[in-house]
């Protein structure tokens, strides 16, 4: 198992932390301080420039009281220990009265750590290294076709190393998400075009290669859309590649699910506990300990560890997924799915990894099922709609299906749209492979974090326009 | 504690392998507030210090070259072995040679309410109770979230051509989840609004208009099919012009990056203009505006630049760097959108039968072509005195010939990141029918 790296300032204040929750707990029946530290760099390559950036850093402390319902926080930038014991005494004054509580163990707790595994971790290559991969893979790009007047290579490592301290629980974990992005742009008679294609995960280099045929497909993707057409509103039958599959779960059964919504009802899934949702091919599952998954981390910054959490079964709606205070308030189980944009947020009940679960029609089956419709591949965006169950997907492009094979005939943008349930029971068939892509998702507009959704590929019937 | 800015650009100043650098320092101070429909659940108080590093130096073996990374600091970080780093990376990338700006005049555009930098806890307690009260008075609708960021937040940027300035900014963030009806029937409406001083915040007013909006979307019929008139207004007319192509194509670093097809002294439509002329600045000088501030990230002055002029293209937003590569004036960084009153009265604009959108799910048109289909939240389909609400369906159509075929309300507003016309008529947009929910 590899160790988490974790900055030293870091390491100089864990000790200090069970003392900090003590004295906390004095006054509050619970008590927890996370240490959260997310940096990481960027590099672009483009044909006439380059740049390396280190991201936003974002480094601090936040201390966490939950005293008759209402949770209180500071965060506090940085890791010194004076301004530490400052806060705590601060939040110790201001917190009064002291609580009814059983008294604490004094047993000690042992620490657990994590850190992401990699058989090419980041950190082993040089910076010189990494911006060599990437020209390397923008030449490539920029050779394939005239018409190419720019190719853009954008890399992105972000190091997550976080400590969380409460009565039961002293963990640690470095989680590393490496993406990756190939993006061709065209000019053809003054007008521009351009498609991409991105990879990433937790886990190392070896995950980020393109071969040829990808990058030609990136191209080929680009070209197509000199020649792309408005779409016929309609309904039509539709194939999705998984990455729109996806994004189909984490806004139908993603967002819609998160049980903070509930207590205030914001969610109608809250009313379809144990209902059927959608045809009985639909599973859907967020995982935050799927093996390699672009959001995968080994505990969550509420100090939940890390399991899956089956959201939908055979078409029947099953759980949700929590932050602490949900879980608490409505006496539901408790999944890791506290999360936080970074230490100066609060924790939301987020997913992870969203995923259809797999089925058993080959790709080809699929396609050979429709008579005329559209294959979506390349989704832009989505837009949860957790009250009303309405659901927006816009596509880059879509692709016309006759007799179960691509015409050639393309349409951009596309956007799908529809009520939840009905476009979740229109899936027919559910392919054999999952595929996970890689993004960030807000909560509403704002809360942005990394995030990863997938599935196999789908046949379905929705709106488009 | 010795100051962090000073000794960043102590080390930076005391190096000779740089063509430039620049270190700003950004202290932000907040409280953060968050409610359910009947109590606080949540109070926070926070507070962020960091210094972001830009240098600038000769490419390695190719000093017709340069080279640019960026590093940040937190508190209590050592700045010299960040700008190592930096100094590392930037060497190993190649560039078009350019110029960090120098020493301007700085506007005084005011973006500080003293009443938030006094007491932001208490900025944010006093909204809330206004929210409260306003909305046990309305029975048509309900508050079910409410979620307030109230912050304070003084910068400082040195660089090495002698620019050392100082801005503040306040922000006040806003989320409001207002539901009507029940069960099955139930319906919400997610606002979210971001201002710079309280006085450009109505609650009450807010409160009314969301809440009979969302009363609206409970009796929504689901989208016609519809091709003609539509009206924007207020924010959703902030949201159109705000929405990516026009920020895109107008863009020098797009332009730089063969993404932004746009020329100076070329038209921006590809037909016939039907409508009024459109002319529109980038501008940072609003009072209290989103993008409003004295200086940018590289130490630009804020300005009011004019994008288009009756149709015609003139000048990209672009950075120093950018300026430099296209060999145009620098302008600054993105900014907000200012467009001058159209000469038809409001009443006349609206007096006709047309499609009114009020919300979008998401209004993402392809930021090239201009192309979108959005889902429509809440639309009216406007006949006289007759006001039918409806929701779904798609709007579809394109920005670019949605400008070209406008009137544009001599009545003039601010909302956040758009100064100008209150109301828009577009003269022919298409909403493709709902499938029924």
């Amino acid at each position: 198992m590899p160790v988490p790296q974790l900055p030293a300032p870091m390491i100089d204040l864990r000790p200090r932390l069970g003392a900090a929750v003590a004295k906390l707990e004095q006054r509050s029946p619970y008590a927890a301080v996370l240490l959260s530290s997310r940096e990481g760099i960027s590099i672009e390559v483009e044909q006439k420039e380059e740049k390396i950036s280190q991201l936003p850093l974002s480094a601090g402390v936040v201390l966490t009281c939950l005293a008759n319902g209402v949770l209180t926080e500071r965060s506090l930038p940085g890791f010194e220990a004076g301004r530490l014991d400052q806060a705590v005494r601060a939040m110790h004054q201001d917190l009064g009265v002291a609580p009814k509580r059983t008294p604490e163990s004094d047993e000690p707790i042992a620490a657990r750590d994590f850190a992401t595994a990699g058989k090419a971790p980041a950190r082993q290559l040089s910076l010189e290294d990494k911006l060599e991969r990437c020209r390397d893979i923008q030449r490539r790009l920029t050779r394939i076709d005239p018409r190419v007047v720019n190719a853009r290579v954008a890399y992105v490592e972000q190091s997550e190393t976080s400590v969380f301290r409460s009565r039961s629980q002293d963990l640690a974990q470095e989680v590393v998400r490496l993406r990756i992005s190939a993006m061709a742009i065209l000019s053809q008679d003054g007008q521009v075009r351009y498609d991409w294609l991105g990879k990433g995960g937790t886990g190392g280099w070896e995950m980020l290669g393109y071969t040829d045929e990808e990058l030609n497909s990136v191209v080929e993707g680009a070209a197509r859309m000199f020649s792309a057409e408005r779409i016929e509103p309609a309904e039509y039958t539709v194939v999705t590649g998984p990455g729109v599959s996806g994004v189909l779960a984490h806004e139908s059964f993603g967002h819609g699910v998160e049980t903070d919504l509930f207590p205030k009802e914001r969610a109608r899934a809250f009313d379809y506990l144990g209902r059927k949702v959608g045809s009985p091919l639909v599973d859907i599952v967020d995982d935050p300990s799927l093996d390699g998954g672009y959001a995968s981390y080994f505990f969550d910054d509420e100090g939940m560890l890390s399991e899956p959490t089956t959201i939908v079964d055979k078409g029947i709606f099953r759980r949700g997924i929590s932050d602490m205070l949900s879980a608490r308030t409505l006496d539901l189980h408790r999944t890791a799915n506290g999360r936080r944009q970074d230490f100066t947020r609060k924790p939301y009940a987020r997913m992870s990894n969203t995923f259809f679960g797999t089925g058993t029609t080959s790709v080809e089956d699929l396609f050979a099922q429709v008579d005329h419709g559209v294959f979506l591949n390349r989704w832009v965006n989505g837009m949860e709609d957790p009250q009303g169950w309405g659901i927006q997907i816009t596509c880059h492009y879509g692709q016309e299906i006759v007799h179960g094979k691509l015409t050639g005939r393309v349409f951009s943008p596309v956007s799908l749209s529809g009520y939840v349930p009905q476009v979740l029971d229109t899936i027919r068939g559910v392919g054999p492979l999952v595929q996970m892509d890689q993004g960030t998702c807000g909560k509403g507009h704002k809360e942005y974090m990394p995030n990863s959704s997938g599935g196999p590929h789908l046949l379905l019937q929705v709106r488009l326009g | 504690m010795a100051d962090p800015l000073k000794a960043a650009v102590d080390s930076l100043a005391g190096r000779s392998d740089l063509l430039g650098w620049t270190a700003v320092q950004r202290h932000l101070r907040g409280e953060q507030l968050f409610s359910d429909r009947s109590h606080v659940e949540v109070r926070r108080s926070v507070e962020k210090n960091n210094i972001a590093i830009d240098v600038l130096c000769a490419s390695d073996g190719d000093a017709a070259q340069c080279g640019a990374a960026r590093v940040m600091l937190n508190v209590g970080q050592e700045a010299g072995p960040a700008i190592e780093f930096a100094v590392r990376a930037a060497q190993r990338t190649r560039n078009p040679l350019y110029q960090l700006p120098g020493p301007a005049s700085l506007p005084d555009v005011p973006t500080v309410d003293p009443e938030i930098v006094a007491d932001p806890a208490a900025a944010a307690a006093s909204l809330h109770d206004r929210l409260m009260r306003s909305s046990a008075s309305q029975a048509a609708a309900r508050l079910t979230l409410a979620e307030w960021f109230v912050e304070h937040e003084e910068s400082h940027l040195v660089n090495s051509r002698g620019i050392d300035a100082h801005q503040a900014h306040t922000r006040l963030s806003l989320e409001w989840i207002v539901l009507a009806g029940q069960g099955e029937g139930r319906v919400d409406t997610t606002f979210d609004m971001d201002r710079r001083r309280l006085a450009d915040l109505d609650v009450e007013g807010e409160w009314d208009r969301v809440a009979f909006q969302t009363a609206d979307r409970e009796r929504a019929q689901p989208a016609p099919s519809y091709d003609g008139p539509v009206v924007l207004r207020g924010s959703a007319l902030e949201t159109f012009l705000n929405s990516g192509t026009i920020g895109t194509l107008t863009s020098g670093k797009a332009r730089f990056s063969r993404i932004s097809p746009w020329e100076p002294g070329m038209s921006v439509f590809r037909g016939e203009v039907l409508g009024d002329p459109l002319t529109m600045w980038a501008t940072r000088l609003i009072p209290y505006a989103e993008h409003a501030g004295r200086f940018d990230d590289e130490g630009l002055p804020g300005q009011r630049t004019l994008l288009i002029d009756r149709n015609i293209f003139q000048t990209y937003c672009a950075s120093q760097r950018y300026a430099t590569y296209l060999s145009v004036p620098a302008t600054g960084a993105s900014a907000d959108l200012e467009v001058p009153p159209g000469a038809t009265p409001q009443a006349e604009l609206i007096a006709d039968p047309h499609v009114e959108v009020v919300s979008w799910s998401w209004f993402s048109p392809e930021p090239t072509t201009g192309d979108f289909a959005s889902e429509i939240r809440l639309g009216y389909v406007v006949d006289g005195g007759s006001r039918r609400p409806f929701t779904g369906g798609l709007l579809v159509g394109n920005v670019l010939d949605a400008l070209a075929n406008v009137r544009w309300s001599s009545e003039t507003g601010f909302y956040g990141s758009y100064l100008g016309p209150t109301t828009a008529r577009f003269g022919s947009l298409q909403v493709t029918p709902s499938r029924d929910a």
